[in-house]
């Protein structure tokens, strides 16, 4: 049951991790990769980009352990995300989740493609049973359960690019009321033809580099990968004497009704998520050391984005988009940037927001600009925001 | 969890009206099963179409002169269920009004359509106008915004057992707190890439069907109801033992005086029959998907708003999906 208003509230401890991005497998090489501000993006090399203005994308390099025939036959997104949660599942054996909570925007999509150019082909390829039993999003996360040996429930979130914050909050949420002890909670998605083109048929894409809050920026570059964290109840996680990686302690969801695919400009979307996430965790904005924000580079979402921290934190706290370097790993991207957030709570940095030249006089920021920065860093806020108006924010304290 | 449903909708192939639909079921009537042409073979394709008169006003409002079907249907079915519960929606209720929205296909017209136009026009042709009602929670964005709800939005995905993961999501928000009511909608729609694939998948089974229902969940109600997380399995052989812990987990059993079975000629029947008869071998079970066809994102909802509807006690609301997860939920009703 929820606390009441007389009982403290659970503590929620991260236990465990998990990440594949284009910054590499594990999480010790994506801090790494953030510490060095090394750009992922690249020449996308998995379908033909010929006829679109955006021609790059972060890809997640193939590991070649992965050549099992078994594994050959699932999606890559599969592999993606049994790759997270084992590595979570090897720092904390002991973490058996209740539930499992996981977003994604897509699935299994390439697989479907390859079904539909089967049809137009009028062929009837092999592989068709494999592409249909691989297709739909529920299987990477029967995947990676399996994997892993867990045999919880799961519920699949797509809530576009914010799917993977709204995981990891609802987990967070349910974990702090005492309705599950234990919950695994992440995000996956897959480069995918079919999302490519249509990011850049509306002109979100760029075919320049993506810069996110630069006053020149032109859209984003499309990323993938998959992240995954154990929350537990943090005296239950202690009595395990596992180690706290970190808490989480807020988490705040808003709902702009004003487009299907873009904010409202004042920025009261994202403004509310972040000031509920604020309050969830009893936080003052002063109290904040750094946002991880969504800031995807296009001028709808960095325009609303900026205005809302601008007006909540004005200049006082620093700011960085860890897609300037692998790009929008859309229902993954808010799990990958929660376990960032994680460590940079741990590792004591700031992760940089490269490709910045010049401020957006809309706003004055502290953005962190190109090079990571050595802090004291003890209350993250994380961003996502996507399409159909879904926001939300997390806020991550180190333990 | 305390959760009752106070409103219900629906959209079907056989009609909206709760009671009229239900009757129909009930007398035994069956949907016209129409046939689809898959353009690029030639094959004939069966299905349950919603006969597009069934949500024709909704085409004129602005929100959706862009939209697919998936998206009428959705918000047909959650304008019913908002009125069936009386709510009057003031800025206040609002904001303390959730929308979960089931899905299992997604916007399969607009997906397959957008990328007909790559693969037959080239990348630079395809249309910004499609892309945009593809993904999964564009129904629940035109949902929130027609019925006036800017609480939270969660749009859920999987497979036909999807509906009762929404129920259960409902619940778990009303007992987290911030909200005093949630709008759970599953809907679907028909093309012939899904009829395809489905009938190649599951070798078979009831037509792949269009529709969509809804409820309203509050924390009082005309119904109980108690929902389950569900039982995930990894093979078809052990989806028979998940079904019964999910149905043991919300309490059936010889109490359970009906059942609104998710049997849809396909494997799921036999391990159904074989659990039903373990768990409450006394209860009539009606099967609504020989009636109303196989929607996966709607059609669990849809035996929610039957099981209610049927007038009974104690109803047991049983699903098995096709590659995730086996769910139950319990209606029990109020007074």
């Amino acid at each position: 049951m929820p606390s009441s208003p007389a009982t403290p509230p659970r503590r929620v401890a991260i236990t465990a991790m998990g990440v594949v991005s284009p910054l590499g497998w594990g999480a010790e090489v994506n801090a790494l990769g953030l510490r060095a501000g090394r750009e992922a993006v690249a020449a996308v090399t998995a379908f033909d980009v010929s006829r679109t203005r955006c021609k790059t994308a972060g890809q997640v390099e193939k590991m070649k352990s992965d050549e099992c025939r078994k594994s050959k036959r699932l999606h890559p997104a599969s592999r993606m995300l049994m790759a997270a949660a084992r590595e979570a599942q090897a720092q904390d054996s002991g973490f058996v989740p209740e539930l499992a909570v996981i977003g994604t925007t897509s699935g299994g999509m390439s697989f479907g493609e390859q079904y539909f150019r089967a049809q137009v082909a009028g062929t009837r390829p092999r592989e068709r049973a494999a592409w249909l039993a691989n297709y739909l999003p529920q299987k990477a996360v029967a995947d990676a359960l399996e994997a892993c040996g867990f045999s919880c429930p799961n519920q699949i979130i797509a809530n576009a690019c914010a799917s993977g914050t709204n995981a990891v909050g609802h987990a967070f949420r349910l974990v702090r009321a005492g309705l599950h002890q234990r919950v695994l909670c992440g995000g996956y998605d897959a480069l995918s033809e079919m999302v490519f083109v249509g990011f850049d048929s509306l002109q979100a894409s760029t075919p320049e580099k993506i810069r996110p809050f630069d006053k020149n920026r032109t859209g984003l570059v499309l990323g993938e990968g998959a992240a995954v964290l154990a929350l537990e109840e943090m005296e239950s996680a202690r009595a395990r004497g596992v180690a706290i990686l970190a808490e989480v302690t807020g988490y705040g969801i808003s709902t702009d009704n004003h487009h299907l695919t873009q904010p409202h400009p004042s920025g009261i979307g994202p403004r509310q998520a972040m000031e509920r996430a604020l309050a969830d965790a009893r936080r003052a904005p002063g109290e904040v050391d750094y946002i991880n924000a969504h800031g995807t580079a296009t001028a709808f979402n960095d325009g609303t984005e900026g205005t809302a921290i601008a007006q909540i934190f004005g200049d006082r706290v620093p700011v960085s988009s860890t897609k300037s370097m692998m790009g929008h790993a859309l229902g993954a991207a808010g799990a990958i940037e929660a376990v960032f957030s994680v460590l940079a709570l741990r590792g004591q940095f700031l992760p940089p927001n490269i490709n910045y030249a010049e401020p957006d006089p809309a706003w004055t920021l502290d953005i962190v600009a190109n090079t990571a920065r050595a802090a004291r860093v003890r209350c993250v806020v994380s961003n996502s925001f996507g399409f159909g108006g879904t926001n939300a924010s997390l806020v991550l304290e180190g333990a | 969890m305390n959760a009752h449903i106070a409103g219900m909708g629906w959209v079907t192939p056989l009609g909206t009206g709760l009671d009229d639909v239900f009757a129909r079921i009930h007398r035994g009537e069956v949907a016209e099963v129409k046939s689809v042409t898959n353009p690029e073979t030639g094959r004939a394709l069966s299905c349950m179409p919603v006969p597009m008169k069934f949500v024709e006003a909704l085409s004129r409002n602005p929100r959706l002169r862009r939209s697919s079907a998936i998206s009428y249907f959705a918000v047909a079915a959650g304008l019913a269920a908002q009125a069936d519960a009386g709510i009057e929606m003031t800025p206040e209720v609002a904001a303390r009004t959730a929308v979960i929205f089931a899905i299992s296909d997604g916007g399969a017209i607009y997906t397959r359509k957008f990328y007909d136009q790559i693969v037959k026009q080239g990348a630079n042709a395809a249309s910004p106008l499609l892309f945009p009602e593809t993904v999964y929670n564009a129904p629940a964005s035109h949902l929130a915004a027609l019925l006036g709800i800017d609480g939270a939005s969660y749009t859920l995905v999987g497979d036909g057992s999807v509906g009762l993961a929404a129920l259960h999501f409902g619940a778990q928000l009303l007992t987290l707190g911030g909200i005093d009511q949630c709008v759970v909608v599953g809907s679907e729609e028909c093309d012939w890439i899904l009829c395809e694939a489905y009938g190649e998948w599951r070798l078979g089974g009831s037509p792949l069907a269009e529709g969509a229902a809804a409820v309203v969940l509050r924390r009082e109600g005309r119904w109980k109801v108690d929902t389950h997380p569900g039982v995930t399995f990894f093979r078809r052989s052990a989806a028979g033992a998940a079904l019964e812990r999910a149905a043991h987990g919300v309490g059936a059993g010889a109490e359970t005086d009906w059942v609104a079975a998710g049997a849809n000629r396909t494997f799921v029947d036999a391990i159904e029959n074989a659990v039903l008869a373990r768990v409450c071998p006394q209860a009539p079970v009606l099967r609504i998907k020989h009636a109303l066809g196989e929607a996966p994102g709607a059609g669990a909802l849809c035996q929610v708003v039957a099981a209610a509807l049927s007038g009974r006690a104690d109803v047991l609301v049983s699903a098995v999906g096709l590659n995730q997860q086996a769910g139950a939920a319990r209606v029990v009703r109020v007074g």
